[in-house]
């Protein structure tokens, strides 16, 4: 079957705001079915809450969370000078902790901390520096004088450097690079001064929620096929996304012949899973114990390529089945980190050899068999929450 | 000049780096078995999710979602207008016709032997506008796409007046009341997508057959045989031919074609509407600098002299692993494949259409 239409899914009532059912217009019965729409249908009261009675619910901004004196105001809401009651500026979920009032937004974007490691994508050259697109609010800075030389001379960058910056990186090439500083406005300065960082090849890039984006709805995968279904693994405490963890980047041995695969997970929700690169890795392994002298001259002339090396067909499905993993997770809204990704594999191959055993159509198993999605899917996110 | 760019359908994708466009063009023309990024096979669909009748206000409406949140609406509506006789029209209309493919051709065959315009219908009067966020409605891209949906819907059926006599002149024989009045249809559909652009063209080709399959209903309940036209939007890279491809997939197909299909009459061939060459982003990309002419790469470990290889697709020499934009263009077998692949017995065009014959609407 090439196609496949589904019935809409009604999604979790537990995340939805309990105006629904007093509203009575018929618009707002029909635009239920989704998450989408409820902006226009199901819109709260426009009275104002009152006394202490504080909605657990979702409230959008401008809403008057409460008016009551006692409560303080913090995150995501806003007092007006002259009046006691509490307005929502994000829209979210309303947090109470002891007489503190904060609401905390259904998706946000990502805002950059000093030592965070990203990815992002060049989307603007100037004359010292770069403009990259990490996920947040602003675009990040990467000056021509944090990145490294090719052969890892130490000098002073020169006007013949300004004049070829684009043969370092330019516009749409992907960067993986850590946040070196936060400017007063929010934006960050990167810098790539380490072998672990530099430009991406041999790879695919996605993109999901990334800190920040955290809220407490899994509602930020909209509308999809599979979110808010997905029961069995979604968490309804945290989104789905990259989180801060120990380790973004590592290594995964795959199975079916695909060798090793780097995983790189940018803080910011963007990721980049490549083919495992010999000369990167000699050279990160014996970083430790090499002076900085050394470590200088190791640096590859390759970082710059934007060539890549030859990949097998069995590495490529592995990178694929990977990504989906990742995607899966996410519409689950389960945290992606390190051992979520693993048992995520994991639970993929399994699930792999589950359908395998059906006694079906050799052909119709090959067919699309490496699309996860739907039940696969199920089954991936039920087997992750079992091992955790 | 900026404004220009924007209009145009292959400055919609996002910039892509070289190295991630030469590994997604790689895994996607590899012989025989293309390996997509989300691992579906070169004609498996992605899920979607449809309801209809959500709009109170239209005669008929539905929605589509995409499972990664792509969304479109579409609404029907049908409104009675005087028709104007005149010689005019006559002019008009063959005029109009004209512009279209042999199917409008038959129309016009079909017209002559009903002997009126009043009795065949008009193209004009079936009336389609798409909206897409971020775009005017007098861009390129909406109008080209309403264009497309309402020339294969006006020429779907237009030379069924044989099969049965409330087929007449096809959907436009359907809107004729009498001598003096016909409805007029408003197809209207609202793109709205989640976080990019995304898709538009694939939420196009699957809104319209629910969209007219509404419109259908509603007009002519007792036809049930005769089905709207379909949309697919089928891409090649290399010699592969890929059918509902995402964003990135489109970002390097060599060859981008809207082919629209409709049921041909009573019996169950496919019959071909029309085919629209759609501009590939591939050719505005940023090509990828091999290892032997980069600056940055001099003295690198492995100084290996790369062979260029020739595409057997597009004709063109290529070193394996970087990047070329394309230059547009690809062989004529490759086009006859993409076709083929649509139109053959138990191909993609008829599984497709079971599977949204097989769709129950309520």
């Amino acid at each position: 079957m090439a196609i496949t239409i589904l019935p809409p899914v009604v999604d979790d009532l537990g995340h939805r705001p309990p105006y629904h059912a007093e509203s009575d217009d018929s618009m707002s019965v029909d635009s239920d079915e989704d998450i989408d729409m409820t902006g226009t249908g199901s819109r709260p009261h426009k009275r104002p809450r009152l006394g202490g009675k504080i909605g657990t619910g979702v409230v959008t901004p401008g809403e008057v969370v409460t008016d009551d004196p006692q409560w303080m105001r913090g995150h995501g809401t806003y007092i007006n000078p002259l009046s006691t009651s509490i307005i929502a500026t994000v829209a979210g979920t309303v947090h109470k902790t002891n007489k503190l009032l904060s609401v905390h937004p259904l998706r946000a974007r990502y805002t950059p901390e000093i030592g965070d490691l990203v990815v992002g994508r060049i989307v603007e050259v100037q004359s010292r520096r770069w403009k990259v697109d990490v996920a947040a609010p602003l675009l990040a800075q990467l000056p021509l004088s944090a990145i490294n030389l090719p052969g890892g001379i130490l000098r002073r960058r020169t006007s013949a450097d300004e004049l070829q910056i684009r043969s370092f990186f330019s516009e749409g090439d992907l960067v993986v690079a850590e946040v070196q500083s936060v400017h007063q406005d929010g934006s960050a300065s990167l810098h790539t001064r380490s072998l672990k960082y530099g430009k991406l090849r041999n790879g695919v890039f996605l993109a999901v929620a990334g800190t920040g984006g955290s809220g407490a709805s899994s509602s930020n995968v909209k509308g999809g096929v599979g979110s808010g279904s997905s029961g069995a693994g979604a968490n309804p405490g945290g989104a789905g996304g990259v989180v801060r963890s120990r380790r973004q980047v590592w290594t995964a041995d795959t199975a079916n012949g695909g060798g090793e695969v780097d995983i790189i997970l940018g803080v910011n929700g963007y990721i980049w899973i490549s083919k495992h690169t010999d000369g990167a890795a000699a050279a990160s392994s014996t970083t430790e114990n090499v002076s900085i002298t050394r470590m200088e001259e190791m640096v590859s002339s390759s970082i710059y390529s934007s060539q890549n090396d030859e990949i097998a067909p069995q590495t490529r499905r592995e990178i694929a089945r990977l990504a989906q993993c990742i995607q899966v997770l996410v519409q689950g809204g389960v945290r992606v980190e390190e051992g979520t990704v693993m048992g995520a594999y994991e639970a993929s191959l399994q699930v792999d050899l589950e359908v395998g055993d059906d006694g079906e159509d050799e052909e119709d198993r090959q067919e699309g068999r490496e699309y996860l999605e739907g039940s696969k899917a199920r089954r991936i996110l039920e087997l992750e929450v079992q091992q955790r | 000049m900026a404004a220009q760019q924007k209009a145009s359908s292959a400055s919609q994708t996002p910039h892509l780096s070289p190295a991630e466009l030469s590994y997604l063009y790689t895994s996607l023309s590899l012989p025989q078995n293309p390996i997509r990024p989300d691992g579906r096979s070169p004609t498996q669909f992605r899920p979607l999710t449809a309801e209809p009748d959500i709009l109170p206000g239209t005669n008929g409406s539905a929605r589509i979602g995409f499972a990664d949140g792509t969304q479109a609406v579409v609404g029907v509506k049908a409104e009675v207008e005087k028709t104007v006789l005149s010689a005019d029209t006559l002019d008009a209309s063959n005029l109009s016709q004209q512009q279209g493919d042999f199917a409008a051709q038959e129309g016009r065959d079909g017209r002559e032997g009903a002997g009126s315009a009043a009795v065949a219908g008009h193209g004009s009067w079936v009336q389609v506008s798409i909206e897409i966020p971020g775009f005017r409605d007098d861009d390129a891209l909406p109008v080209f796409l309403s264009e497309m949906m309402r020339e294969s819907l006006v020429g779907s059926v237009a030379g069924g007046n044989d099969s049965s006599d409330e087929m007449a002149g096809g959907l436009k024989g359907r809107l004729v009341i009498n001598k003096r009045w016909h409805w007029r249809l408003y197809i209207d559909s609202q793109g709205e997508e989640d976080p990019f652009f995304d898709d538009d063209w694939a939420v196009a080709e699957h809104l319209y057959p629910r969209g007219t399959t509404n419109s259908t209903v509603k007009l002519s309940s007792s036809v049930p045989q005769v089905r709207p036209p379909i949309t697919l939007l089928v891409i090649s890279v290399g010699e592969n031919t890929i059918f509902d491809p995402s964003r990135e997939e489109i970002a390097v197909a060599d060859a981008v074609l809207a082919i629209s299909v409709a049921r041909d009459g009573g019996d169950k061939n496919l019959k071909l509407l029309s085919i629209r060459t759609i501009d590939p982003p591939s050719r505005l990309t940023q090509p990828a600098v091999p290892n032997s002419e980069n600056v940055n790469a001099l003295g690198a470990t492995a100084p290996t002299e790369d062979v260029a290889v020739l595409n057997p697709a597009t004709g063109e020499e290529e070193v394996p692993g970087v990047w070329r934009p394309r230059r547009g263009g690809v062989k004529r077998s490759v086009i006859a494949q993409m076709v083929k692949t649509v139109l053959k017995k138990g191909g993609v065009g008829e599984e497709v259409l079971e599977g949204l014959e097989g769709v129950e609407v309520e």
